[in-house]
């Protein structure tokens, strides 16, 4: 019997999900991978530890800095917080990924 | 396409890699804490929070990894890695590595020091402002063809006001000044320059002022700028002698600047003073000058040199006499000071590229070797999953480190060689004087050694990548196939070595081949117990030329007077040391003035000239102390001449003018054998003697003479160099005396350069053979080693010693033979670029190079032998249970 999966995610997005979730305001990495998955209701199922490497990547890349402060909790985390580069970026890869979307979208219509 | 920002960060990640991995670790245990707080707060229990937490987490370890890996230089990881495993691989072989790194190290060691050289004289700028946009400018004239001739001071201003293409132009004369007043009288190299000289060249004066264009034209007295080596050597450096007078020629001169150290354009300069404080020839207005000139930014020398050709053709219109056919030519500085040095260097390159090979060809070797004992190792490797790229990459690392590790040695090498370069160096090689240890040494030796490890490392690499898994993981196996022959990779290798050891083999042998046939040409001068010296003569104090000939006369009776002196003789021209005077040759019916190439060298000589030089009088007579100023002018000539012009007829009492004027004629009165005596690599040349006493010629520096003496002894000429020095003190106490030598010494002298060539070509080509000897030992010893099995089969089968030992060196032996043929045809090829340095021998001299090859051939069987002999002395039990 067919059933929806609790889908792993399509490659590369992970990234963009990351930067999405750090477009108001500065997360801990804990708090990223909840808001992920809240927000997509637990469809997302992030492997949460593959967060970090993804995290490394986007410093290096530069669209995102961290910054070492206090939680609500007091305690000291490090804050990720989206740097100007990865607000385009986001941007870039928002355009790519809707255009994809819909010709998926379309491409399952008319078959 | 990564950033330079993002490399930057990768950057700044890589170098503080430990605490981001500490931070990360930190934040991953956060991670793992909110999880668990979070499912205890769901009401799990503690372990079950904790656990659940870690598998929603994942492979920490993993992740961790895959972390460093994102931020990372992955590659530089990897290299590390690779350089780490590669180190305690060479500790593990310290013999194997002991012999690659001393072999690379030779081949770095001596490519970087010929490089060092190479760098300073022929490709660093010379040390001058714009150095590149310097040129000097030399008219040439159909009558000197291959010559240079130096520009008429009269038309600088013309050249100089007729040029758009220069920015400025200066022009000089190098002259000899004595220096008298304090200690022993001293003769000085002068530069004579125009105002433009030194802010053309860029150069400033370290204490007090520099020249201005005020100097020289009465306002300021006659000023001179010290050298720096002058300033130290003769005054100890002290500042106070700004301003004070010296004793230049018999006149004084005030000192007003020290020139910064290292400067001594053009030649050995010592004192610089300014070109219009010099006294002109007297009679003739004819005064020459050299002249530089320095370029526009951005005008090419072709543009310059087009100017140039019509600025010479309205000079021979305007002098159809003397200036017809005349062109102007620009030569940039620093080809025409290293230009003739360059040859020479290149052949030393050549000779080091191939000992650089032939190291990388030994360590190849090596590799291979090992990489056959490695087999199991590498193909365990492979069958974990390695990629061929990456255990080639491994491999690499591991010759890398090897040449890395002789390129430090081959640096200690260099230093040393640079060394010895320079204290060897003839003084005749331009910017030698440059030469030193200085950091970029450090780059080229690095830059050679990674080629060196790429050379000697990829080839095995390559091979050894790629075992077969079957074959080399069964124990039996993995030291079986070794012939050399079933590895064509080693016997190409040894083949090759061979063939260049014998390149380097013959070129060096051509060399000194050519060497000693120029040190055994007959010169027709009788050089044993000849010394010689030169002497400048003021003309402050020796105004004409009487006064010449006189203080000639009393030097030579009171020389004469000596016991241990058979012959004394003066000359206005130098032996041996590549300079003569050129006059052209007008013969009344026979030549006419405008002829091409009628010229002749001419020397002027006092009577005792040919007894004491030992040449041998043809036909007539030489000179007698009868003929003096006054009466007919005679002349001597040689066969040479003799034979152009007159052929078989007898040229006695025949008239030659030497020079433009008619006034110039001398009767012919004697014949002489022809001599090579400005160097014994030109031959013959035609030439004219004329007698001193008659006119010495010897102004030609213009404000002094320059007389050459020849002292014939009977004894050790050295024990009467006091006495000589004393007898011409007598004469004149402000008189220097320098190159005091014997004409055997001149010779040695003229030959130097060549001499240290073949030297170091000898060096490196011995060098060469050591390095075909322990390759080939080496590559047989270890196919003897390998077949320790197969050889005592053999044995046990009843095969004799004799065939064994047989059977080993014509293994050897036809590779040798294999790498003679190649190193022939190459050597045939090659020779081609040395055969214009070559003397009495063809690049193809068939005796040198069978020579070379029998060496080789030799050289190749002892290096088999030693195997060879071990191979024989296998005890077959032992041999079958060998491995």
């Amino acid at each position: 019997m067919p059933k929806a999966s609790k889908n792993e995610l399509l490659p590369g997005t992970l990234e963009m999900l990351i930067l999405q979730t750090l477009t108001h305001r500065p997360l801990h990495g804990y708090a990223i991978a909840r808001q992920i998955q809240q927000i997509s209701d637990d469809v997302l199922q992030v492997e949460e530890g593959s967060l970090y490497p993804a995290l490394q990547r986007l410093l290096v890349k530069g669209w995102v800095k961290a910054e070492w402060g206090t939680s609500t909790k007091n305690r000291r985390v490090r804050h990720y917080t989206l740097t100007s580069a990865g607000r385009k970026q986001l941007g870039i890869e928002a355009e790519n990924f809707k255009r994809m979307i819909q010709a998926i979208a379309r491409i399952m219509q008319t078959s | 396409m990564p950033s330079l920002a993002e490399l930057w960060r990768r950057l700044l990640f890589f170098l503080g890699r430990n605490r981001l991995d500490r931070e990360l670790q930190e934040e991953m245990r956060q991670h793992l804490e909110f999880k668990a707080q979070e499912n205890l707060d769901f009401g799990m229990s503690q372990e079950e929070a904790g656990n659940e937490a870690a598998r929603q987490f994942g492979n920490a370890l993993l992740l961790k990894e895959k972390s460093r890996k994102a931020r990372g230089f992955a590659a530089l990881e990897t290299i590390t890695q690779d350089l780490r495993y590669g180190l305690r691989m060479l500790r593990k072989a310290p013999g194997f590595t002991a012999v690659a790194i001393i072999t690379l190290a030779l081949g770095i060691g001596v490519n970087t020091a010929i490089f060092s050289v190479v760098n300073t004289i022929l490709l660093r700028p010379l040390p001058y402002r714009d150095s590149a946009r310097i040129v000097h400018l030399w008219t040439t004239l159909p009558e000197f063809p291959n010559m240079q001739l130096t520009e008429s001071a009269s038309d600088f201003p013309v050249i100089r006001d007729g040029m758009q293409s220069f920015e400025s132009m200066a022009a000089y004369r190098e002259a000899k000044m004595n220096l008298t007043g304090r200690g022993e009288p001293e003769q000085l190299s002068a530069a004579v320059v125009s105002a433009e000289f030194l802010p053309l060249l860029g150069i400033q004066t370290i204490r007090g002022r520099t020249l201005d264009s005020q100097d020289g034209h009465g306002g300021n007295g006659k000023v001179v700028l010290l050298s720096y080596a002058l300033w130290q050597r003769r005054f100890g450096g002290d500042t106070g002698i700004v301003g004070k007078g010296i004793i230049l020629n018999q006149q004084p001169y005030t000192v007003v600047g020290i020139l910064p150290r290292g400067f001594s354009f053009p030649n050995q300069t010592d004192i610089l003073t300014p070109l219009s404080s010099v006294p002109e020839e007297q009679g003739q207005g004819e005064n020459d000058v050299f002249v530089l000139a320095k370029l526009r930014p951005g005008v090419p020398l072709q543009k310059a040199q087009s100017e140039l050709d019509t600025i010479a053709a309205r000079l021979s219109k305007n002098h159809p006499d003397d200036d017809s056919g005349r062109k102007l030519e620009a030569v940039p500085l620093q080809t025409e000071i290293t230009g003739h040095s360059r040859s020479m260097l290149l052949v030393l390159v050549g000779a080091v590229g191939l000992l650089l090979l032939m190291a990388c060809v030994n360590v190849s070797n090596l590799i291979l070797s090992r990489g056959l004992q490695r087999q199991r190792e590498i193909a365990t490797r492979a069958a974990l999953g390695a990629s061929r790229s990456r255990i080639v990459r491994q491999l690499l690392a591991e010759s890398l480190l090897l040449s890395f590790l002789g390129g430090v040695l081959g640096l200690l090498l260099a230093i040393w060689g640079v060394d010895i370069f320079r204290v060897l160096a003839p003084a005749g090689i331009a910017r030698i004087d440059e030469l030193r240890i200085e950091p970029s040494l450090v780059w080229a030796a690095l830059a050679i050694s990674s080629l060196a490890g790429i050379l000697s490392g990829l080839a095995p690499a390559l091979h050894t990548a790629r075992p077969d898994l079957n074959l080399a993981l069964k124990e039996r196996q993995s030291s079986a196939p070794a012939t050399a022959s079933r590895f064509p990779l080693r016997s190409f290798l040894i083949v090759s070595e061979v063939a260049l050891a014998l390149i380097l083999l013959t070129g060096s042998g051509l060399m000194m081949q050519s060497l000693l046939r120029l040190l055994h040409v007959n010169s027709g001068i009788r050089t044993d117990h000849l010394l010689t010296m030169d002497l400048t003569l003021p003309q402050a104090r020796y105004p004409g030329d009487n006064h010449l000939v006189l203080f000639a006369q009393r030097l030579m009776e009171s020389l004469q007077q000596h016991p241990g002196i058979e012959n004394v003789a003066i000359t206005n021209s130098t032996l041996f040391r590549g300079s003569m005077h050129i006059a052209p040759v007008i013969i009344p019916g026979v030549t006419n003035e405008r002829d091409i190439g009628n010229q002749a060298q001419e020397k002027s000589v006092t009577p005792d000239y040919f007894r004491c030089l030992g040449i041998h009088v043809v036909s007539g007579r030489t000179f007698s102390d009868r003929d003096v100023q006054g009466i007919t002018r005679v002349a001597v000539i040689n066969e040479s001449l003799a034979r152009r012009y007159w052929g078989s007829q007898s040229p006695l009492g025949k008239n030659v003018i030497l020079g433009p004027n008619p006034e110039d004629s001398v009767q012919i009165i004697g014949v002489v054998a022809d001599t090579r005596d400005t160097s014994l690599r030109v031959g013959p040349q035609p030439q004219v003697y004329v007698a001193f006493f008659q006119g010495s010629g010897a102004f030609s520096q213009k404000s002094s003479a320059g007389i050459h003496l020849l002292i014939r002894t009977a004894s050790d000429p050295a024990a009467l160099i006091s006495d000589v020095r004393r007898q011409i003190w007598s004469q004149d106490k402000d008189l220097p005396i320098t190159k005091v030598q014997t004409i055997a010494e001149a010779i040695s002298e003229s030959v130097s350069e060549r001499r240290f060539q073949s030297l170091l070509l000898g060096a490196f080509a011995g060098l060469g053979l050591v390095l075909t000897l322990v390759g080939i030992y080496g590559v047989i010893s270890y196919s003897v080693s390998q077949r320790m099995r197969e050889i005592g089969i053999r044995l046990a089968l009843g095969a004799q010693r004799g065939n064994v030992l047989q059977y080993v060196l014509r293994e050897g032996a036809q590779l040798a033979l294999l790498g003679v043929v190649t190193g022939l045809a190459g050597s045939l090829l090659a020779m081609r670029l040395l055969a214009n340095q070559l003397f009495g021998i063809k690049a193809t001299d068939p005796a040198t190079l069978i020579f070379a090859a029998l060496l080789m051939l030799a050289v190749a069987l002892a290096a088999s032998y030693i195997p060879a002999r071990r191979a024989t002395q296998v005890d077959p039990m032992i041999a079958l249970r060998y491995e």
